[in-house]
């Protein structure tokens, strides 16, 4: 079979499996959540039944071509992100198209989808939307400030800024991690993860708990049914480049799950804990601590 | 040849026939003076024309039998008929100025003019010091009696003023005269210069008093309140025969007589020149009567004249070069700018917009204006370079220093009065009346310093070099100003079209990027123009001056080429800028920090050139002396242009207020100019240090803070101009990063760099500015929902926002790319990480602008806007098409550069294998990311048209709004303060620290010019203290007091 | 030490009158006044200047008698400042006649002679 045609195919099988995992998560961590509290909570397939209900409505409304074709921007970077990721370290099946770029792709990639659907959300003209873009905006600026440090400080520590050989670097054992050998780039990597996540405390871009504020207001059916498919892709490929970065990648699938999950719920301890901020705040926030952190990082991988 | 003495009899002749005229017959004694003036100027020009084509050796005029000492004699030399011919065309010309008024008073103010003429023939041509001192007196005298023909309080108390400081100073000649006569036995001038004065005891006091007594003919500070005041008080007409003829004649008398002092003492008459010169200046910057600005700028000049001849022993053969072009661009400057107020007759300079009732007037004021500043192409431009050029090639960093200060504040307050001219609104009650015989002395005196310009660049060893093809070419379109837009955009186009094509194989590698996005960014531009109906006047003369200026920096060889074709870009610039409707203020601080940066550039040039035979480019390959202190000085004075942090002031206004075309000229071309300076200077002097500290490391700061400071002003803005300039700022920083990275990568980065934001930039300010010409606002929350009334500008506006993000497949990412590379390569990460956030920051302004202007809610009125018209849009889709071409295949674009790159930096660093490219630390293919990425979305689009194909378009208001429903667009469109958290939390980063450290220092600035101004209270007895201070104060420096 | 001749005494003299004139122009505040010790101090530089000329000894420059024919330079005063200092009288009194012109004109103009009052250019 045509060379192509194959890491295509693989490419795809990638994508089932973390479309998958992406929309099992969604429904266990609620469940937990839900359990530690003492409560049913929702079916853990509950994701799977949203996008099927979108899907179906008989409702479709839209408000412009950039408000179509703002989800497939959405959902594309979600899936090119994943795309340009090895997944699987070792195995020449899931390498995907990473042959394509470097981190960097990865890391400017990210912003894509973004700004494709901030496009999209602004067009139908809902003041909700475009505050909600704004305050993403603003947030994504801040913690993108020490992540971006902590991946200088380990790209200068490897000496590359090739995902596969930082994997790489980092195997034969926990110790050599990044997170173990470079614990400060890792710290500011994990502050600003929080804020990439985009849960508590720096969930008020999509406020979920209000009535809808946020980019997706206006959307429904089929559209929301795109964007539901990238909230389920698109975090879990940020997981996969943290693993990749900090836990020195995943040699097959189980680790992988084992460890992505564990990472996510870093995130969602985090977001237990701690309340909200209000965007202000977290820029500040951001700008401060976490920034020192990654400024440190970068001095001490380049002096020491 | 005539011989000389006739200037005197005749001019005598007629003074004494006219006298025996009537009332009735005063028209014929006019006629006749007019006439014995012409005679008169024929005579010194056709000497002048003798010595000029080199047949004629100077000629000694016996006025007995004797010969001296035991006579006068006269000298008729080069100089001489240069000084004569000025003073007789001045007389002839002012004159005719101010016939009518001579001929109210009567046949006895022609004599008195026919006696002032000559009176200052004689003085320059005399070689007796005593006749030298009777003929001062007479031409005084005369002066005296011209001054009370205007009989009002002002013109007689000034003429009085005038009188008793003329009185001392005579009375202190005179007496030097007869004690140098005393120790020296003769009267005469070369008598005294043979022998050697310093020697004889007590002689040097007598050397002391005639200098003295000469130099406070020239107005010295503080001495020279009197000056002032006559120049103010007197008939316009009047103060241009004192400034032009009066001075210039005083002027030649220090030439010929400084010889006689001692070469400390004339140290110390420079030095008082010097701060005459600044001093005036900046006391010019308070004023607001014309007259009595161009008094303060016209004792600066002279004081600036009397530094340089006090200098001459340094400055050496070239003084007599300089001190000519500089007087002469003066002497028409200022006749002429004194006649254009005596014609509109205004007390404040705040009302010269009158002039735009003459085309003509205005025209000619702005050819003052800047010959007496000196910008190309006039001779003081040639004179300034030449003294600037030999101080600093000569150590004299200290004179250097105050000659370009003054120079600078003299620039401000012209191009502030030019400005006002230009710009601020017509006073209804002031209506200048022109008569013809005052109006063709103005335009004389214009033409003939444009020709004198001309003929200076030719007499330059340098400036016959350069290449003046361009300027006539943008000057020829002055000519054809009565044609429509249409036919001059396309001979516009046309020019600049064939000037590539002929010549673009000329240059070499890096000079044919920078000369493609020069020309064919110009002609980009240009077509845009086709949009404009109408004249559109004043515009394709200087938008093509300033594309000769950019073609000029790169065609040039030497550095005088080089410089003046920078300035000749300024002043093209400061033209498209100042046409914009608020523009006045932000083209004034353009212009300031233009002829800043330009001072700097010339004193950087200067101090290169020490120890160097030719003053080609090439001397920056080999700086040996003070090589940190050049580089310093020209990377500052290039990062004026490329409005680097703390330069970057005049930027945003001047962008953001100029038309609809011209912003992207100034944006995403001219700032490139400064990029393609910086280039040049690395590339020939490489890394230099202060100290320890590596200068381009210092740069990569700069850089990185400029892009920070830009980006974020950006995202603030309201008016969607202003966000693209301040976006222009950060782009500019990141290529000032790029460059003083110093390596393959790094410039790679920066060029690159450079080509994408001229793109990006032309694309977005075109689009944006065919928005502002529909909807004749640019505040971005007016706006709103455009993308269903001007679909193709928006697209315009989303490839534009997405290059500029950088967002990969299109072509910004490689840029961005790159950048890291060249970054992990430096190791200068934390530079990196502020520009990474800059980055960040661009997404926000990236956002808000086209969510303002195009997403969200339709105002009303705006329902039946139309698409933005044709011409604006078909450039865009040019760069569009091109942009997406790059961005498909970046390695086309990188690659060639990259090449070009490695006879400099020979470290190729990256690879390329087809479109793939592979440095040490990373590899990207441009070309499958635009696959993949496109095939992606094509999938989802797919799916999603699949699922969702039968959605319903909705209406505007059609949105869930919590069960109410919204009140109108204006408040239902999110735009105001979009960042209104981000401002909170880091707005404080973005209070104008830098505009207002600017701001101080005019304050400042000011305020010590009103200090040193009230030392000029108005009373005649105050001014003679301070000449007898001023000579008891110099007494006792030079005979050692002090 | 020589005795001290005309020429120092009226060198000293001239020079006293100069600075008179000179005292008068910058302390005096009537315009008249001012203008009179302008005449002053001219008269003064008239006496340094015949001062300066004078040689001891010597006789006057007219050529008139025979003695004088012969070896004349040694014999004569230097004739030079005499010529001079007609000039300068000259120029002198068409300066004081202007300065007088303009005083008129100024009394015409404000009725005062007083010189603080004619301050209306200044800064």
């Amino acid at each position: 079979m045509d060379p192509i045609l194959v890491k295509i195919l693989y490419a795809l099988l990638t994508l089932f499996i973390v479309l998958n995992y992406g929309l099992l998560i969604q429904g266990i961590v609620p469940k937990i959540g839900a359990r530690v509290g003492r409560r049913h909570g929702i079916p853990f397939y509950q994701a799977y039944l949203d996008i099927i209900k979108n899907y179906s409505k008989r409702t479709r409304v839209t408000h412009g071509i950039m408000f179509y074709i703002g989800p497939v921007f959405r959902l594309t970077g979600g899936i090119g992100l994943l795309m340009f990721m090895p997944v699987i370290f070792g195995s020449n099946m899931f390498q995907n198209f990473s042959f394509t770029g470097d981190l960097l792709l990865v890391l400017y990639f990210q912003f894509f989808g973004v700004l494709g659907m901030a496009l999209g959300a602004a067009e139908s003209g809902h003041p909700h939307s475009a505050i909600g873009v704004s305050r993403g905006l603003s947030q994504t600026t801040a913690f993108e400030f020490p992540l971006t440090l902590g991946v200088l400080s380990l790209a200068v520590q490897y000496q590359t800024l090739n995902i596969s050989d930082i994997v790489a670097a980092q195997q034969g054992g926990f110790m050599h991690w990044s997170i173990m050998t470079n614990p400060l780039a890792a710290a500011a990597m994990l502050i600003a993860f929080l804020g990439a996540m985009g849960r508590a405390p720096f969930d008020v871009v999509l406020a979920p708990q209000e009535i809808p504020i946020g980019p997706p207001t206006e959307y429904q059916s089929g559209l929301l049914g795109v964007l539901q498919l990238n909230r389920a892709i698109f975090p879990i490929a940020k997981l996969i480049l943290f693993m990749n970065l900090l836990f020195g990648g995943a040699t097959s699938w189980p680790e992988l799950f084992l460890k992505t999950f564990l990472i996510y719920m870093w995130s969602v301890f985090v977001g237990v804990v701690f309340p909200r901020f209000r965007v202000d705040h977290s820029v500040r926030w951001f700008l401060g601590v976490p920034l020192l952190i990654g400024i440190l990082a970068i001095i001490v991988t380049k002096f020491f | 040849m005539v011989n000389p003495i006739y200037i005197v009899a005749v001019l005598l002749g007629v003074a004494f026939t006219s006298g025996f005229f009537s009332k009735k017959g005063k028209n014929i004694a006019g006629y006749l003076s007019m006439l014995a003036l012409g005679f008169v100027s024929f005579v010194s020009l056709q000497w002048l024309h003798g010595f000029l084509s080199e047949q004629q050796a100077a000629a000694q005029i016996f006025t007995t039998a004797f010969k001296p000492p035991f006579s006068i004699n006269l000298l008729m030399g080069k100089e001489e008929a240069v000084f004569t011919s000025l003073i007789n065309i001045m007389g002839l010309i002012g004159g005719l100025y101010l016939f009518r008024k001579l001929k109210e008073t009567g046949s006895n103010a022609f004599i008195a003019l026919l006696l002032l003429i000559m009176g200052l023939n004689v003085i320059v041509m005399t070689r007796d010091l005593f006749n030298l001192f009777v003929f001062m007196e007479i031409s005084s005298i005369a002066i005296a009696g011209l001054i009370i023909l205007s009989q009002n309080v002002k013109s007689i108390s000034s003429g009085f003023k005038y009188m008793l400081a003329g009185g001392l100073i005579s009375g202190m000649l005179l007496l030097g005269t007869v004690f140098l006569y005393y120790f020296t036995g003769t009267l005469n001038i070369d008598g005294m210069l043979q022998q050697n004065l310093n020697l004889v005891k007590g002689s040097s006091v007598a050397v002391f008093l005639v200098i003295t007594a000469i130099v406070l003919e020239l107005k010295p500070f503080p001495a020279n309140g009197w000056g002032v005041d006559v120049y103010e008080g007197a008939d316009a007409g009047i103060s241009a025969l004192i400034s032009s003829a009066y001075a210039t004649a005083s002027v030649y008398v220090f030439m010929k007589l400084i010889p006689v002092a001692s070469e400390q003492f004339q140290f110390l008459i420079a030095a008082i020149g010097i701060i005459t010169f600044v001093a005036s200046n900046l006391m010019g910057l308070r004023q607001s009567n014309p007259n009595r600005l161009l008094g303060y700028s016209s004792i600066s000049q002279i004081g600036l004249l009397m530094a340089i001849i006090g200098l001459s022993s340094v400055i050496g053969e070239s003084t007599n070069f300089i001190v000519i072009s500089i007087l002469v661009s003066h002497y028409f400057a200022k006749a002429g700018l004194f006649w254009i107020s005596g014609i509109i007759k205004t007390n404040s300079i705040r009302d010269w917009s009158v002039l735009r009732h003459s085309k003509i007037l205005l025209v000619s004021f702005g050819i003052f204006i800047f010959a007496l500043v000196g910008l190309p192409p006039f001779p003081s431009f040639f004179g300034k370079w030449e003294l600037i050029m030999n101080l600093s090639g000569s150590h004299n960093f200290i004179w250097v220093t105050a000659i370009l200060v003054g120079s600078f504040l003299e620039a401000a307050y012209m191009f502030r009065w030019l400005g006002y001219a230009i710009k601020l609104e017509l006073p209804s009650e002031i209506k200048p009346v022109i008569k013809l015989n005052k109006i063709i002395p103005v335009i004389l005196f214009a033409a003939s310093v444009i020709t004198a310009g001309y003929f200076t660049g030719m007499n330059h060893e340098y400036g016959k070099l350069i290449n003046y093809i361009p300027l006539a070419f943008a000057l020829a379109f002055v000519l054809i100003e009565f044609l429509p837009v249409f036919i001059k955009n396309t001979l516009a186009i046309a020019g600049l079209a064939l000037y590539f094509y002929l010549n673009y194989q000329s240059y070499t590698d890096i000079s044919r990027i920078f000369a493609a996005i020069f020309l064919l960014g110009g002609i980009l531009t240009l077509l845009a123009g086709y949009a404009y109906k109408g004249k559109r006047l004043g515009f394709f003369p200087f938008a093509l001056m300033m594309f000769a200026g950019l073609i000029g920096l790169i065609e040039a060889k030497s550095t005088l080429e080089f410089f003046y074709a920078w300035e000749l870009m300024t002043i093209g610039s400061y033209f498209l800028i100042i046409r914009g409707k608020k523009s006045i203020t932000h083209a004034l601080s353009y212009m300031l920090f233009s002829i800043g940066g330009a001072y700097l550039i010339m004193a950087g040039l200067g101090i290169a050139s020490i120890g160097k035979a030719d003053l080609t480019l090439s001397i920056l390959h080999q700086v040996t002396e003070y090589a940190p202190l050049v580089f310093i000085l020209l990377a500052v004075g290039f990062m004026t242009k490329t409005a680097s942090i703390g330069l970057h002031i005049w930027l945003p206004g001047a962008h953001a207020e100029a038309e609809a075309d011209v912003s992207p000229m100034v944006s995403a071309i001219l700032l490139k100019a400064g990029v393609f300076g910086l280039l040049i200077l690395l590339m020939a002097m490489g890394e230099q240090f202060i100290g320890k500290v590596s200068i381009p490391y210092l740069l990569s700061w700069v850089g990185a803070l400029t892009a920070l400071m830009g980006n974020m002003m950006a995202a603030f803005q309201e008016d969607a101009k202003k966000l693209l300039a301040y976006s222009s700022i950060g782009a500019l920083g990141y290529a000032v990063f790029g460059l003083s990275l110093m390596s393959h990568l790094g410039w790679l980065t920066a060029i690159s760099f450079s080509i994408t934001h001229f793109m990006l930039k032309a694309l977005l300010f075109l689009a944006i500015g065919g928005v502002v010409w529909r909807l004749k606002t640019k505040d971005m929350y007016k706006m709103g929902g455009l993308i269903k009334r001007m679909p193709f500008s928006f697209f315009s506006v989303l490839i534009g926002i997405i290059v500029l993000a950088g967002v990969p497949p299109l072509t910004g990412f490689s840029g961005k790319w790159l950048f890291y590379q060249a970054v992990m390569e430096k190791q200068w990460f934390l530079q990196g990480a502020v520009l990474f956030f800059s980055g960040i920051i661009a997404f926000l302004y990236c956002f808000r602008l086209i969510h303002a202007i195009f997403l969200g809610q339709l105002k009303d009125e705006h329902r039946n806007v139309k698409e933005a018209p044709f011409w604006i849009l078909v450039p865009q889709y040019i760069l569009l098409a091109v942009l997406l071409g790059f961005s498909f295949l970046p390695g086309s674009m990188l690659k060639p550069i990259g090449n070009m790159l490695l006879p400099f930096l020979p470290d190729g660093a990256i690879h390329w294998n087809g479109q793939l490219a592979t440095t040490v630390y990373g590899y990207w293919n441009g070309k499958t990311v635009m696959i993949i990425i496109v095939g992606i979305f094509s999938v989802v689009f797919g799916w999603l048209w699949f699922m969702n194909r039968k959605a319903r378009k909705i209406k505007q208001f059609n949105i869930v709004y919590a069960a109410e429903r919204p009140f109108r667009p204006e408040t239902t469109h999110f735009a105001y303060n979009f960042f209104a958290p981000y401002k909170k939390a880091i707005g404080f980063l973005v209070a104008p620290g830098i505009t207002n450290f600017w701001n101080r220092i005019d304050e400042g600035a000011h305020a010590v010019s009103d200090k040193f101004t009230k030392l000029y209270n108005g009373n005649g007895q105050t001014y003679l203290i301070h000449i007898v201070a001023f000579i008891v104060v110099i007494y006792l420096i030079s005979f050692g007091g002090f | 030490m020589e005795k001290i001749g005309i020429e120092q005494i009226s060198l000293a003299f001239g020079f006293i009158i100069l600075m008179l004139g000179l005292w008068g122009i910058l302390s005096r505040k009537n315009i008249i006044k001012i203008v009179l010790s302008f005449t002053l101090f001219d008269t003064g530089l008239n006496i340094i200047i015949v001062a300066i000329g004078y040689l001891k000894n010597k006789t006057a420059p007219i050529l008139d008698s025979a003695e004088l024919q012969t070896d004349t330079a040694s014999k004569i005063v230097d004739p030079l400042p005499q010529a001079l200092v007609l000039t300068s009288i000259v120029i002198g009194l068409g300066v004081t006649s202007l300065l007088l012109v303009y005083a008129l004109k100024l009394y015409k103009e404000k009725k005062s002679l007083f010189i603080n009052d004619y301050k209306d250019l200044k800064w």
